[in-house]
């Protein structure tokens, strides 16, 4: 299938749209060819609206949007010929599954032995061969999203949109699908437009990752990125940087820190003057003994284990959240009350501009 | 109240409102239906039987032509205005269909616009198209009211992916929404149909009531007791009730069906 798909980016410039209560505002984003690239926001960030504007189901109120050198602001959706699979796959509940699958050919009127030809590539590529006779509610979920995925692969899109697919999934379908869906992608080659709410799933799909919280794309770059240096206290927040501080930066001797409760803290930054930071709990080591450099003297004042990790909180001038590997806490008491040391290398503190 | 007596007192009214209905409507049907075979032979209870078959089928196609963009529009466009066009729709609904009538007679026989139309041939006052008319008048609001529901219940996402695959908005809406709709149309027409054959009042007031003319089964009831003729009226009454209890019935099995058929919609 690769062969035949167009290599074209999708641009995105300035989009702004309201609808009801909810507006997307201002949002500019390059998606190049042949990439997987993941909106990640939480429920109600408007994640799903961005994906229908780019599909063209709602006309955005302002900005433009360009595939390759087309403006396609103005296209209709069956004319932009994108896929697209919402979360809850949106089958046609009348059709079986083999109707379902070829409804777009049926529309582009190719002759009969094309389509069997079309579908039954497209079929093996999902494995839902055995499955071409049933209903779409008598499919269970992971069978459902290969059927949509199936129905938006024919038409051979120029930009497949994926609507949290995953979300609905049990945890084992769903990992399984979350390879399948990257098998396909480098099969395909389809540029891939993946909305999702779970972090982990950003992580193991995108190439790159868009952050988009209450209709702003506030942050794009690589997962790595996204995770280890967010820009804003919101998406540092929403990656699960717990530890979330603002303080001025502070320079001595050549060097720049933070404050965090009494202590001063130093930092790998260019910033200046006020700024936030943020600190991933599993970057914080904890210890029975004072540690050199950056390190804090706290209490502990709760501790929850979860499977191989503990989480830790702790009083450290201001409240602290570790993640402590369960087995590698001998020597240390992490009593609630016990004093220990919070060690935290100058690289684990992501500084970001404060507005 | 305990819960055994809650029980009791709501079964205890609703079989005394159901003993009720069936009493009313058995008397006429024991009565009338030993004269419906000697009716069907008289040329007036035919003409009415015919008038009035020929009369609804017409103006319930009109009203399924009308009430699927109607109720599309209410359904789908998110137009300025929107729930205001969709009450006043709605007022021939909560009208007693003699003021539908007036109105009617009103717009089409004071106008300058009922003269306008009849210049141009399309007369409705003491007419069969005034018949139609009035029954398309007063039963159109019903349709838009069901089929507009039955369009909201169809996922509005399953339009977009159709126009992803390619379909224009009709397209999708003729091979996805309409089929969706299917049941609802049919006991949709059920009801309009059956409400078209029965209408009285409206046809009254716009169309008349003349022998041979304008005589509807209704109408002809109407006649039939004004002079006094109780077979016929009998017989026109039996009629009716079989009819609607006819379509009742087909109605009910077509609103099941939908939903056994498309779980999940």
């Amino acid at each position: 299938m690769k062969e035949r798909l167009p290599v074209r980016s999708l641009r995105l410039f300035r989009i702004t749209k309201k609808i009801g209560e909810f507006q997307l505002r201002d949002i500019s984003l390059e998606v190049f060819p042949g990439e997987y690239f993941v909106i990640l926001g939480p429920t109600g960030a408007g994640k799903t609206v961005l994906l229908e504007v780019i599909a063209g189901m709602h006309a955005p109120d302002a900005g433009e949007i360009w595939l390759g050198e087309e403006n396609i602001t103005a296209w209709p959706p069956e004319k932009r010929r994108f896929g697209f699979v919402y979360q809850d796959y949106a089958l046609f509940p009348h059709l079986n599954v083999r109707e379902n699958i070829v409804f777009g050919l049926k529309n582009k009127k190719l002759p009969p032995d094309e389509i069997k030809r079309e579908l039954e590539a497209v079929v093996s590529l999902l494995g839902v061969a055995h499955l071409l006779r049933r209903l779409p509610y008598t499919l269970s979920g992971g069978e459902q999203q290969r059927v949509a995925v199936a129905r938006a692969l024919i038409m051979k899109p120029r930009v497949l949109l994926l609507d949290e697919p995953l979300s609905a999934l049990d945890p084992c379908t769903k990992e399984m699908l979350q390879q399948e869906l990257k098998r396909l992608h480098q099969l395909t080659g389809t540029l891939i437009i993946h909305v999702t709410h779970d972090f982990e799933e950003a992580l193991y799909l995108g190439e790159r990752i868009g952050v988009i919280m209450g209709g702003k794309l506030l942050q794009v770059g690589s997962p790595e990125e996204i995770f280890t240096r967010p820009r804003t206290a919101a998406v540092a927040r929403f990656v699960g940087a717990e530890n979330i501080y603002y303080s001025d930066i502070i320079l001595r001797g050549g060097r720049k820190y933070v404050s965090l409760g009494e202590a001063l803290l130093q930092v790998e930054t260019d910033l200046t003057g006020r700024a936030g930071f943020s600190v991933r709990p599993e970057q914080i080591l904890v210890s029975s003994l004072p540690q050199p450099g950056n390190c804090l003297r706290g209490k502990v004042l709760a501790v929850y284990p979860r499977r191989l990790l503990t989480r830790v909180i702790i009083d450290a001038g201001e409240r602290l959240v570790a993640l402590v590997v369960a087995r590698e806490d001998k020597g240390c008491s992490l009593a609630p009350g016990s004093t220990v040391y919070c060690t935290i290398p100058p690289a684990a503190i992501n500084v970001f501009p404060h507005y | 109240m305990g819960a055994k007596l809650f029980k009791t007192v709501n079964v205890l009214i609703t079989s005394l409102v159901l003993l009720f209905i069936l009493a009313a409507v058995s008397t006429v049907l024991v009565r009338g239906i030993p004269y419906i075979p000697a009716s069907l032979k008289a040329p007036e209870l035919v003409f009415a039987i015919r008038l009035s078959l020929i009369t609804s089928i017409v103006s319930t196609t009109a009203c399924l032509l009308v009430a699927i963009p109607v109720s599309y529009t209410l359904a789908r466009y998110n137009l300025t205005g929107r729930r205001i066009a969709a009450n006043l729709l709605r007022i021939p609904l909560t009208l007693p269909p003699v003021v539908s009538g007036v109105c009617l007679l009103l717009l089409f026989g004071t106008t300058t616009f009922g003269e306008i139309l009849a210049r141009m041939g399309l007369r409705f006052v003491f007419t069969v198209p005034g018949i139609i008319l009035a029954q398309f008048f007063v039963n159109l609001p019903a349709l838009i009211t069901v089929l507009k529901a039955a369009i909201e219940a169809v996922d509005i996402r399953l339009e977009y992916v159709a126009r992803t695959l390619g379909c224009t908005p009709s397209r999708a809406f003729l091979k996805v929404t309409l089929p969706l709709i299917r049941n609802n149309i049919l006991a949709g027409l059920v009801l309009t149909w059956g409400k078209a054959l029965g209408e009285f009042g409206a046809v009254l007031m716009l169309a008349g009531a003349t022998r041979f003319k304008t005589e509807t089964l209704p109408i002809s009831l109407y006649l039939n007791m004004a002079t006094g003729d109780m077979e016929d009226l009998m017989a026109s009454a039996a009629i009716l009730i079989l009819i609607a209890v006819i379509s009742l019935a087909v109605f009910e099995r077509a609103g099941v069906k939908l939903y056994e058929r498309v779980p999940g919609l």
